[in-house]
């Protein structure tokens, strides 16, 4: 800094600042950020999103519901489902592919390698 | 005091800077910067959250024991590759390693009941059998980055037959040293059973706020010295890969984020010793394969304090901690990565890989 200070170079002068002020920045907010009261205010904040989330989340699926339409539930069930299938194909795919994902026309690499000299 | 002509050379320079700011910011908001992670690999597993890839080998004769890199869940993989020159995955290719890397994309909605148990169980070993299919070889050498570290040294605790090696960048086990995390996870305010109930997963932007604030003055600073440096190629293309890379957050599968918050962040089981995994106590002196861990001195969010008592818990005659300058994500992929950290790791394993 009091370098920086000495010259005549308004960018530079700039710059250290910047640099300070971030310094400062992170440890002030920092400090206050680890305080009680701001987890406190932050989660009071999220608690109230949370809580009108849930509150749209019902809702929808009594509307949904009402409409002999199917819920997001009853698509992430379906989709868990389709999920099960994919692990299954890909288990078998594995048994059929293993060793065979490598491009035509390349070959696999010996595996006797040693570490160079000295490095032991 | 600096002479006149020093004053005149100093504000040439500005104005010239100014000058090219000027033309290059256009080119910033015309383009979308480098290509990350494209180096040539095979997908080995698409399935649900997960993904394992097989980077195609660089030279003609590898190592024995294939290396496989797991990624934190909250991050993409990208950081070990991000673009030539600046890639830990090609620096192990060209060193004669054959690299694998189990990695993630954001969780469907159905995924939201998975658990620790999910990736400690399930695609953990599912990984590891695969790269064993692929390669012939019978062990494999682990290395986890974070979250991915804590996941592979529960993984090994419980496998230790196939793990030849491990190696584990900037892993906590000591939760309670995380404080501004504990100080936002604090059970007395934050009521995660009604998050995870309400959302299913845990959004990502929730995480990206929780990141983005353990250090509130980063952001602003890094855009304004963006500004300030849109003349200098090589900062703007730097800024834009960890820039992009820090913002690209995953959510979490929400039963999997209970139970870290419960587990580690409120009750510090890994630490005291009580952490079960499908039933079984997670004890880490059943690692007893060469250990490595490499911290960041600077590491904002895994303080040095979080992963200190690693080391004493992990039961391997062959152990080793390393301490190098830099942060949490400099240490895998910056300037002091290339230089230190990546032979550092090439050293240690291929000693270890015949």
């Amino acid at each position: 800094m009091l370098r920086s200070m000495t010259t005549t170079d308004p960018a530079a002068l700039f710059r250290t600042m910047l640099g300070e002020w971030e310094k400062m920045t992170n440890s002030v907010g920092g400090d206050m950020l680890k305080s009680e009261e701001w987890a406190r205010t932050m989660h009071g904040a999220s608690a109230a999103t949370t809580n009108a989330q849930a509150a749209m989340k019902t809702f929808m699926e009594r509307s949904l519901a009402a409409a002999n339409m199917p819920s997001r539930t009853e698509f992430e069930n379906l989709s868990a489902r389709i999920g099960g299938i994919e692990d299954s194909l890909a288990r078998i795919e594995a048994l059929l592919g293993a060793g065979k994902t490598r491009p035509p026309g390349s070959s696999k690499p010996t595996r006797k390698r040693t570490p160079p000299e000295g490095k032991a | 005091m600096a002479s006149v002509p020093d004053i005149f050379a100093v504000a040439q320079t500005e104005f010239d800077r100014a000058m090219r700011r000027n033309l290059k910011g256009l080119d910033y908001f015309a383009t979308s910067g480098p290509k990350l992670g494209a180096s040539p690999k095979d997908v080995l597993i698409d399935r649900g959250t997960m993904r394992l890839y097989h980077y195609r080998a660089r030279v003609d004769d590898v190592y024995r024991v294939p290396v496989l890199l797991v990624m934190a869940t909250t991050n993409r993989g990208y950081i070990f590759d991000m673009i030539p020159g600046q890639s830990m995955v090609e620096y192990l290719l060209l060193a004669g390693f054959d690299v694998f890397m189990l990695d993630w994309e954001a969780p469907r909605a159905d995924e939201k009941r998975l658990t620790i148990d999910s990736y400690v169980l399930d695609f953990l070993p599912q990984a590891v059998a695969r790269v064993a299919a692929e390669t012939g070889e019978p062990d494999v050498s682990i290395v986890g980055y974070c979250f991915g570290g804590v996941l592979s040294l529960l993984w090994a605790a419980l496998h230790p037959t196939p793990l030849a090696n491990l190696a584990t960048f900037t892993t906590p086990v000591d939760f309670s040293a995380m404080d501004m995390f504990q100080s936002w996870a604090d059970r007395r305010f934050f009521d995660v059973d009604k998050l995870v109930d309400t959302f299913g997963n845990c959004p990502g932007d929730y995480l990206y706020t929780a990141f983005d604030m353990l250090r509130p003055g980063a952001r602003v600073a890094g855009n304004v010295r963006l500004i300030d440096n849109l003349h200098d190629d090589e900062f703007v293309k730097s800024f834009r890969m960890f820039d992009r890379w820090s913002t690209d957050i995953l959510p979490l599968a929400g039963e999997y984020f209970r139970e870290t918050v419960k587990q580690l962040m409120w009750d510090n089981r890994l630490l005291d010793g009580s952490m079960t995994i499908g039933d079984r106590v997670i004890d880490l002196k059943h690692i007893t394969a060469p250990f490595l861990h490499v911290a960041a001195e600077h590491d904002h969010i895994v303080p040095t304090a979080a992963s200190a008592p690693l080391l004493s818990m992990v039961g391997s005659d062959d152990k080793e901690e390393v301490v190098l300058k830099g942060g949490h994500v400099s240490l895998v992929a910056g300037a002091n990565a290339v230089r230190r950290m990546w032979p550092k790791l090439a050293q240690w394993l291929s000693v270890r890989s015949t």
